[in-house]
C-alpha cells in the first residue's frame, strides 16, 4: 500500500468513457448530488461564528476563575482569635471581585451571542457531546444572571451591618454551580479527549 | 437452418458473457481524523456503486454523499461538512479500472481516482482484499487520503491542527447483476 499523499496527484476529472458507470446510473436524487452554494455560505458563516464563540468561551474562563479566586477577599471573615469578631472585607477586595464578576458577565454575554446568532442548519438535531454542551446552558445561563444579583443583595446587606441572609446567602453556592457548569460545558464539547501530545 | 439458429444464439449470447455488471449491495466507509487530543471516526453506509465489465476490463464507480458520514456528534459533522465544502461538492466519487481477470484474486492492486471537495486525487497500487460470499464479493481496503490531496484546510483545536492523514476504510459488498 502506498504512503498517504506520496502518490496522490490533484488534477481535473476526465469525462467518463462509454463503458464507465456514471453518477447518473446510481439513483441518487438531484438534491443529493447538486451543489448548494447557499448552504455552503451558511456553513461557512456558522463555523466562523462558532470559532469566535469557542475562543471567547475559553478566554471567559480566565475572569471567571479570577472572580472565584478573589472572592475570599470580598466577604467578611470571622476571627477565632479575637472572640469571634467579624472582620469586614476591604472595599478594594469587594471592588475587585465585583469588577472581575462584571467582566465575566460581559464576556459570557458576548460568547453566548456568537452561539445564538450562528446560523442553524435545517434538519440537523443536536447529537453527541454538543447536546450536553447545550443542555448545560440551562444551568450556567440562569446562574450568570442570578450570581451578580445575589452578590449585589449580599453586599447591600453587609453595608447595612447585616450578615448576608435569605436568598443572598446563596450567592457563593450559585456562583460555584455556575462556574462548574460552565467549565463542564467547555470540557463536554471537547469530549472524548485522548491525551496524545507526545505523538506527532 | 438449425446451424444458423445455433450461430444466431451464440452471437446473441457472446456480448452478454463478455459484459457483466456489478451492483453495490452494502457499504461501510469510515474516515479517521487524528488530533493530539482527539481520535475521531465518521461512518457512512449510504454509498451506491456500479461496476461494468466489458472486453476484459472492469470499471467501477462508488459514490457517497458527504453529508451521510456521521461521527456521533452533529456539531463535528457540520464542521466537517463545512471544511470539506460538502454543500458545494456534495458527493465523494471513487473510480477504478481493473482487468476482469484480477477480480478473482484474493488481493487486488488497484489504482483509485477519488473526487472529493472539488479536487481529484489518484492513489496507485491500493491493496484491496477480496472475499467471496456465494455470488457476492466483499472488498475491503483503505484509501490513504490526506487533507492536502484535496486542498482541505486542516481544522484545529486549541490552535493545534488535525494530522494531515485522513485515511478512509471501506468495506463494500458487490452483487453480480
Amino acid at each position: 500500500m502506498p504512503v498517504a499523499g506520496q502518490n496522490a496527484q490533484t488534477q481535473q476529472q476526465k469525462p467518463p468513457q462509454s463503458n464507465e458507470p456514471s453518477l447518473g446510473d446510481l439513483g441518487f436524487t438531484p438534491a443529493q448530488t447538486e451543489a448548494n452554494a447557499k448552504l455552503q455560505a451558511r456553513l461557512n458563516k456558522r463555523t466562523h461564528m462558532l470559532k469566535i464563540h469557542q475562543t471567547l468561551g475559553i478566554i471567559t474562563l480566565a475572569p471567571l476563575a479570577a472572580t472565584v479566586i478573589v472572592s475570599s477577599g470580598a466577604k467578611p471573615k470571622h476571627s477565632h482569635t479575637a472572640g469571634g469578631t467579624v472582620i469586614e472585607p476591604s472595599s478594594a477586595g469587594v471592588d475587585l471581585h465585583a469588577a472581575l464578576g462584571s467582566a465575566s458577565a460581559i464576556m459570557y454575554g458576548l460568547t453566548a451571542y456568537y452561539a445564538i446568532a450562528a446560523p442553524k442548519i435545517r434538519g440537523v438535531k443536536p447529537k453527541g457531546a454538543i447536546r450536553l454542551h447545550r443542555d448545560l446552558v440551562w444551568i450556567h445561563a440562569p446562574g450568570m444572571v442570578l450570581t451578580p444579583i445575589l452578590g449585589g443583595i449580599a453586599l447591600n446587606q453587609e453595608n447595612q451591618g447585616e450578615k448576608p441572609h435569605g436568598i443572598a446567602a446563596a450567592h457563593s453556592y450559585v456562583a460555584w454551580t455556575t462556574v462548574t457548569a460552565y467549565a463542564a460545558s467547555a470540557v463536554a464539547v471537547s469530549w472524548p479527549i485522548h491525551w496524545k501530545f507526545w505523538e506527532k | 437452418m438449425r446451424l444458423a439458429l445455433i450461430l444466431g444464439l451464440l452471437a446473441a449470447a457472446l456480448p452478454a458473457r463478455a459484459q457483466n455488471q456489478w451492483d453495490l449491495q452494502q457499504s461501510t466507509l469510515t474516515w479517521h481524523v487524528t488530533h493530539p487530543m482527539h481520535e475521531v471516526a465518521g461512518t457512512s453506509h449510504d454509498a451506491k456503486g456500479k461496476g461494468i465489465c466489458a472486453n476484459g476490463e472492469c470499471n467501477f464507480l462508488i459514490a457517497v454523499p458527504v453529508n451521510t458520514f456521521h461521527s456521533g456528534d452533529s456539531n463535528r459533522d457540520l464542521h466537517m461538512l463545512q471544511v470539506v465544502r460538502g454543500a458545494e461538492f456534495p458527493m465523494v466519487l471513487v473510480r477504478t479500472s481493473l482487468p476482469q481477470a484480477e477480480l478473482n484474486s484474493p488481493v487486488i492492486s488497484a489504482d483509485l481516482e477519488v473526487r472529493f471537495a472539488g479536487q481529484t486525487a489518484h492513489y496507485s497500487h491500493v491493496e484491496l482484499h477480496r472475499t467471496r460470499h456465494g455470488n457476492d464479493v466483499e472488498i475491503t481496503g483503505t484509501i490513504p487520503a490526506t487533507c492536502s490531496d484535496f486542498k482541505i484546510e486542516r481544522p484545529s483545536f486549541l490552535t493545534v491542527p488535525i494530522h494531515n492523514e485522513i485515511p478512509v476504510d471501506f468495506d463494500v459488498l458487490w452483487h453480480p447483476q
